[in-house]
C-alpha cells in the first residue's frame, strides 16, 4: 500500500534563509513519526509546507495519492490533514465548544442559501455538531468538557493544548500534525498527553500522527519512527535509539545546548 | 501641442508635490504607530485658516501687513498645526494604537468631522469659502512659451527642501533614528524599549507640520480654502501613501506624483475628464492594491506561523 | 442537560410579565424620545437610558433574567413584539415627522444589520455599504421610471445588481486586508458616488425624480392607510413595509449567525491562519460577507427610493457609510439586538439634537470618538453562543 504522506525534496527559502533544504520523508497509515531538532531547525516550516500555509520553493508533497504541493491550506485540510500550532491559535473570543464545531467545517456543508431557506436542516446539522463536539471534549478531558461554554481565551495552558488537538480531530483527519504539543505542560500533563495519543491510536488505528517534540519523554513513548532536522536538512532518521546515538544529532543538540547554557 | 504639454507638466509637478507632502504625513504616522490617521487631511487644511487668522491678528494688534508678515503668519500656522497634531495624538489617536485597525480608522474619521465642524464654528463665517492669497506671484521663467510662475518654483523647491530635511532628520539625528527604528520594525523597536512618548510626539509634530505646509500650498494653489477641503485632501493624500506603500517615504512621494499625474491626464485627454478625475484616481488605487497589495514601494509582509 | 440557566429559570407567569413589560417600556421610551421637543427633554431621556445601562452593567443578572424570560415564553414575547410594531403608528397618529423618523431608523437598522455580517461577524472593514445602498436605490428607481416596472419586481432586480457589486468589491478582500482593504472599499464607494454624479442617465447631481409610489392589491402607498376606520397617514404604508424588511433582516442575520456560516466568519475574525487550518476557505467567506451585505443594503435602498420618490448621489456618500459603521460599533458588533438599537439611537438622536441646530455634526463626531475610547465593545457586547439552553 502506498504511503499516506510523501514529501519529496522539499525546499523552502525565505529570502536568503534556507528554512528547509531538500527534505524527503514519508509516513504510512496508522504510523507515528516524531520530528526532533533544535529551535529554528525548520520543523514548523515543514508543517507549514505540508498544510499549504507556505508554498515550497521547490519539491513536492503528495498526500493520499494526490499531489498537493502549493494547494491552498483549506483544500489540504479538507483532504484529511488536521494540525495544531506551536503557539496556540485558538479562536479565543469563541466558546470552547464553538472552537471544536468550527473544526468540523469540512464535515458540514450548509451554504448561505441552505442556512436561509432550510433552517431546519441547518439547525439539525449544528445540533449534530454540538453532540459530536461534546463527545470529543469529554473524551479529551472531563475538565475541558466542564468549561465548554467559556471563551477559549480563558483556558489554562494545558487545556488550550488539549482543545487544539480536539479541534484538529474534529475534522476526522487521516493525518494529524502536532507542533510541540507538550510545551507549557508539567510532567503530569505530559504523561496525560502521551496517554491521550496512545488512546487515539487504539481508537483510530488508521490515523497517522506526526509529532514535533522537544520533550524526549514523549519521543521515547513513540520510538519507532523518528526524524531529526537541523538547519533545514534531515540529518538522521530511524528508530529512537538509532537517531539518539547518531553523532550528528548529538552534535546538533549539544552545540545548541552549549550556546543556550 | 508642446505648449499644452508643458503647461500640464507644470500643473502635474505642482499638484504632485502637494499630494506628496500630504502622503508623507500619512506614511510617517502609519509607520510609527501602525494607525491610520484619517483626519490628517483635515489637520493639514486647518493651516490656511490659522494663517489667515494670524495675519489678521498681526494686522490688528501691531498694524503690520504685507508679504513678510504673511510669511510670519504662515510660519505661525505651520507651528500651530504641528502642535495640534501632537495634541490629537495625545488625546485620541494614541489610544487606538493597539486596537483593531478599524477602530482607529473610524475614530479618526470622526475626528475629521470634529475638526471640520470646529473650523466651521470657530472661524468667522466658517461655512463660506475664504480667499487665500498666492504665497508667491509673478512669472519666474518661460519654457516653450509657457509661463512658469514663482509659485510653482516655490512649491517644488519647498518640497525638495522638506524632503531633504526630513531624510536628514530621520537618518542623522538620534530622535530621527529612533523614529525610523520604530517604523521599520515595530516589534523589535518595542522590545528595545523604543516606545517612548518623544518618538510619537516628534512624529506627529513633523507629520502635521509638513501637512500644514501642504495645506497652505493647496489653498494658495486653489486661491481659496473651505472648512471641508480636508476630506478630499485626506482621501488623496491617503491614497497616495497607500499606492506608494504605507511606511515608505519614497513611496509616498511616488504615490503623490502618480495621483496628480492621473488627475492631470484625465483633465487633459478625457472629454469631460475634470468631473471624472476622482473616478480615474480611485480606479487606479483599486488596481494597484489588487496587483500589489503592499503598495509600489512597500515591503510585502509575510505572516510567520 | 443545561446546567447554569435552568437553576434561575423564572416561572412562566413571571417570565411573561417581564417579556411583555420590558417591550412595552421600550416602546414607551421610543415614543417619548420621538415626541420629545427641546434639548432638555432629550437630555433627560438620555440620562434615563444611561442610568438603565449603568444598572445593567452593575447587575448583569438583570440582563440574564430578561433574556431567560424571553426564551421561556417565546410565543408571548413574539406576539407582544408584533403587536407593538403594528400598533405603534396608531399611537403616533398624524405626526408624519415621527413616522418618517421611524422609517429612516428602520432602514438604517437593516443597513447596520447588513454591515454587521462583515464588520461584526468577520471584522472586515467596508466603507462601501452606502454605495450598495445607492446601487439598490438607483437600479430600482431606473427600472421603475424607464420601464414602468413595479416596485415588487424592482426589489429582486436591485438586490441582484447590488449583490454582483458586492462580489466585485469583495474580490480585492482576497488579497488585501485591514487598512488597505478599507481604502479599496472607500475607493469603490467614491467611484460609485462620482459615477452617479456624472452620468446623464442617472440624472447627474440632480438625481432621479418622480419615482412612482408602490401599490399592493390596488392600494397605493401614496394614499392614507385606513384600518378599521382609523386613518393613518400615507407614511404608515412605508413604516409597515420597512418593519417587514427589518424582520427579514433579523431572520437572515439570526439564521446565518447560528449556522456554520456565522461560525466560519467568527473564526476568520479571530485568526485567519487558524481558520484556514480548519478547512475554511477564507477568501470565499470574505467575499460572501460582502455579497450578503450588499444584498440586504439593496433592499433598504429600494424602499428608500420609493419612499422619498427622489434620490440623488448625496444620499449615498462616504459619510453615510461611516454613519452605518458607527451604528454597528455603538450598538455592539456581532450583536443583532445591539446593532438595531445603535441604528435607532443614531438616527433619532441627531434629529432630536436639531435643538442644538448647527452643532449636531460636531456632537455626533464627539460621541463616536468617546464611544470608541470608553466602550469599544458597544452598548451590547457580543455574546457567547449557547446551544439548546436558550431555546
Ligand atoms: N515566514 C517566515 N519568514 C521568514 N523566515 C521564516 C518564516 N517562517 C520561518 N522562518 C525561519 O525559518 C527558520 C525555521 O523556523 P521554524 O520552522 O519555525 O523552526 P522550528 O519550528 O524548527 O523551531 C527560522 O530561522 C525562522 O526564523
Ligand atoms: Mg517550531
Amino acid at each position: 500500500m502506498s504511503q499516506l504522506l510523501e514529501v519529496n525534496e522539499a525546499t523552502m527559502r525565505f529570502g536568503g534563509l534556507v528554512a528547509l533544504n531538500a527534505v524527503s520523508f514519508s509516513i504510512g497509515r496508522g504510523e507515528v513519526l516524531a520530528v526532533i531538532g533544535p529551535n529554528g531547525a525548520g520543523k514548523s516550516t515543514l508543517f507549514n509546507v505540508v498544510t499549504g500555509v507556505y508554498r515550497p520553493t521547490s519539491g513536492h508533497v503528495r498526500f493520499d495519492g494526490i499531489e498537493i504541493t502549493g494547494h491552498p491550506s483549506h483544500q489540504v485540510v479538507a483532504r484529511g490533514v488536521g494540525r495544531t500550532f506551536q503557539t496556540s491559535r485558538l479562536f479565543s473570543d469563541l466558546s470552547v465548544l464553538d472552537n471544536v464545531i468550527i473544526g468540523m467545517h469540512t464535515r458540514t456543508k450548509t451554504g448561505v442559501l441552505g442556512a436561509l431557506f432550510l433552517p431546519g436542516a441547518s439547525r439539525r446539522e449544528m445540533a449534530a455538531c454540538v453532540e459530536k463536539a461534546e463527545l470529543l471534549l469529554k473524551a479529551s478531558s472531563g475538565e475541558l468538557f466542564e468549561q465548554r461554554h467559556r471563551p477559549a481565551g480563558t483556558l489554562a495552558q494545558a487545556d488550550r493544548r488539549r482543545l487544539e488537538i480536539a479541534r484538529a480531530l474534529a475534522s476526522e483527519p487521516k493525518l494529524l500534525l502536532l507542533d510541540e504539543p507538550s510545551v507549557g505542560m508539567d510532567e503530569v500533563e505530559t504523561d496525560a498527553l502521551i496517554a491521550d495519543i496512545r488512546r487515539l491510536r487504539t481508537e483510530r488505528p488508521e490515523l497517522s500522527v506526526i509529532l514535533i517534540e522537544h520533550d524526549m519523554r514523549v519521543v521515547e513513548a513513540f520510538p519507532d519512527h523518528v526524524m531529526c532536522v537541523d538547519y533545514g536538512s534531515k540529518i538522521a532518521e530511524g528508530d529512537f535509539a538509532t537517531v539518539k546515538s547518531d553523532p550528528r544529532v548529538q552534535e546538533a543538540y549539544l552545540g545548541k545546548a552549549a550556546v543556550h547554557a | 501641442m508642446a505648449e499644452l504639454f508643458v503647461q500640464q507638466l507644470v500643473n502635474w509637478v505642482t499638484l504632485g508635490c502637494i499630494y506628496a507632502l500630504l502622503a508623507i504625513g500619512f506614511s510617517l504616522i502609519f509607520g510609527v504607530l501602525n494607525v491610520i490617521h484619517f483626519s490628517h487631511g483635515d489637520v493639514a487644511m486647518t493651516s490656511p485658516f490659522i494663517a489667515l487668522a494670524a495675519a489678521q491678528a498681526l494686522a490688528i494688534a501691531i498694524g503690520v501687513s504685507g508679504p513678510v508678515w504673511l510669511t510670519v503668519a504662515t510660519c505661525i500656522a505651520v507651528f500651530a498645526v504641528g502642535l495640534i497634531g501632537v495634541i490629537l495624538d495625545k488625546v485620541v489617536i494614541r489610544r487606538f494604537r493597539d486596537a483593531p485597525a478599524m477602530m482607529a480608522l473610524v475614530a479618526t474619521v470622526a475626528l475629521g468631522i470634529v475638526i471640520r465642524e470646529l473650523i466651521r464654528h470657530l472661524y468667522p463665517q466658517g461655512s463660506n469659502p475664504h480667499a487665500f492669497p498666492r504665497l508667491a506671484s509673478g512669472v519666474a521663467l518661460e519654457i516653450a512659451g509657457v509661463q512658469v510662475g514663482w509659485f510653482t518654483l516655490l512649491v517644488v523647491s519647498l518640497t525638495l527642501v522638506l524632503v531633504v530635511l526630513l531624510f536628514a532628520f530621520l537618518r542623522l539625528t538620534p530622535l530621527g533614528l529612533r523614529i525610523r527604528a520604530a517604523s521599520e520594525d515595530r516589534i523589535v523597536a518595542r522590545m528595545m524599549g523604543i516606545r517612548d512618548t518623544r518618538v510619537f510626539r516628534a512624529t506627529f509634530f513633523v507629520a502635521s507640520a509638513i501637512g500644514a505646509i501642504a495645506g497652505l500650498l493647496f489653498a494658495s494653489y486653489a486661491g481659496v480654502t473651505r472648512f471641508d477641503f480636508g476630506v478630499m485632501a485626506g482621501l488623496l493624500g491617503f491614497s497616495a501613501a497607500v499606492i506608494g506603500g504605507l511606511g515608505s517615504m519614497p513611496g509616498a512621494i511616488l504615490g503623490g506624483l502618480i495621483i496628480a499625474g492621473i488627475e492631470v491626464l484625465a483633465q487633459t485627454f478625457v472629454p469631460d475628464g475634470a468631473s471624472y478625475r476622482l473616478v480615474f484616481v480611485f480606479l487606479l488605487v483599486i488596481g494597484v492594491l489588487l496587483f500589489r497589495p503592499e503598495g509600489l514601494l512597500g515591503r510585502p509582509v509575510m505572516v510567520k506561523v | 442537560m443545561s446546567t447554569h440557566t435552568s437553576a434561575e429559570l423564572p416561572g412562566l407567569g413571571q417570565a411573561a410579565f417581564v417579556a411583555v413589560s420590558i417591550q412595552l417600556l421600550s416602546a414607551a421610551f421610543l415614543y417619548l424620545i420621538l415626541k420629545a421637543e427641546g434639548g432638555w427633554q432629550v437630555i433627560g431621556l438620555l440620562a434615563l437610558l444611561g442610568a438603565g445601562f449603568y444598572l445593567i452593567e452593575k447587575r448583569p443578572q438583570i440582563a440574564d433574567v430578561v433574556t431567560a424570560s424571553f426564551s421561556r415564553v417565546p410565543v408571548v414575547a413574539l406576539i407582544t413584539a408584533v403587536a407593538v410594531v403594528l400598533l405603534f403608528p396608531f399611537a403616533v397618529g398624524n405626526n408624519t415627522y415621527v413616522l418618517h423618523l421611524l422609517i429612516v431608523a428602520q432602514l438604517y437598522a437593516v443597513l447596520a444589520l447588513a454591515l454587521n455580517f462583515q464588520l461584526g461577524s468577520a471584522n472586515i472593514p467596508n466603507f462601501a455599504t452606502g454605495a450598495s445602498y445607492g446601487i439598490g436605490a438607483y437600479v430600482s428607481a431606473l427600472l421603475a421610471i424607464n420601464f414602468g416596472l413595479s416596485f415588487w419586481l424592482t426589489l429582486p432586480a436591485a438586490a441582484i445588481a447590488a449583490t454582483l457589486f458586492g462580489f466585485l468589491i469583495g474580490i480585492p478582500s482576497m488579497r488585501t486586508r485591514d487598512t488597505y482593504l478599507a481604502l479599496v472599499t472607500i475607493a469603490f464607494g467614491v467611484v460609485v458616488q462620482q459615477l452617479l454624479n456624472n452620468f446623464t442617465w442617472t440624472g447627474g447631481p440632480n438625481g432621479l425624480v418622480g419615482i412612482p409610489a408602490p401599490s399592493l392589491f390596488g392600494h397605493s402607498f401614496a394614499s392614507p392607510l385606513v384600518v378599521f376606520g382609523w386613518k393613518l397617514p400615507s407614511q404608515a404604508n412605508f413604516y409597515y413595509l420597512s418593519a417587514l424588511l427589518v424582520v427579514v433582516a433579523i431572520i437572515t442575520a439570526h439564521r446565518l449567525h447560528s449556522s456554520r456560516i456565522g461560525l466560519a466568519w467568527n473564526a476568520l475574525r479571530a485568526d485567519e491562519i487558524a481558520a484556514r487550518a480548519q478547512g475554511i476557505n477564507v477568501a470565499w467567506f470574505k467575499v460572501l460577507a460582502f455579497a450578503v451585505d450588499a444584498f440586504l443594503a439593496a433592499f433598504a435602498g429600494t424602499i428608500y427610493a420609493f419612499y422619498v420618490s427622489y434620490i440623488s448621489p448625496d444620499n449615498f456618500t462616504f459619510l453615510v457609510s461611516v454613519t452605518i459603521m458607527t451604528m454597528v460599533i455603538v450598538g455592539g458588533m456581532d450583536n443583532i439586538f445591539g446593532v438595531i438599537v445603535g441604528a435607532f439611537l443614531l438616527t433619532i438622536l441627531p434629529e432630536k439634537l436639531r435643538a442644538f441646530s448647527d452643532y449636531r455634526l460636531l456632537f455626533f463626531g464627539i460621541v463616536i470618538i468617546a464611544f470608541l475610547m470608553i466602550r469599544p465593545q458597544g452598548l451590547f457586547p457580543q455574546r457567547i453562543r449557547s446551544y439548546g439552553e436558550s431555546r
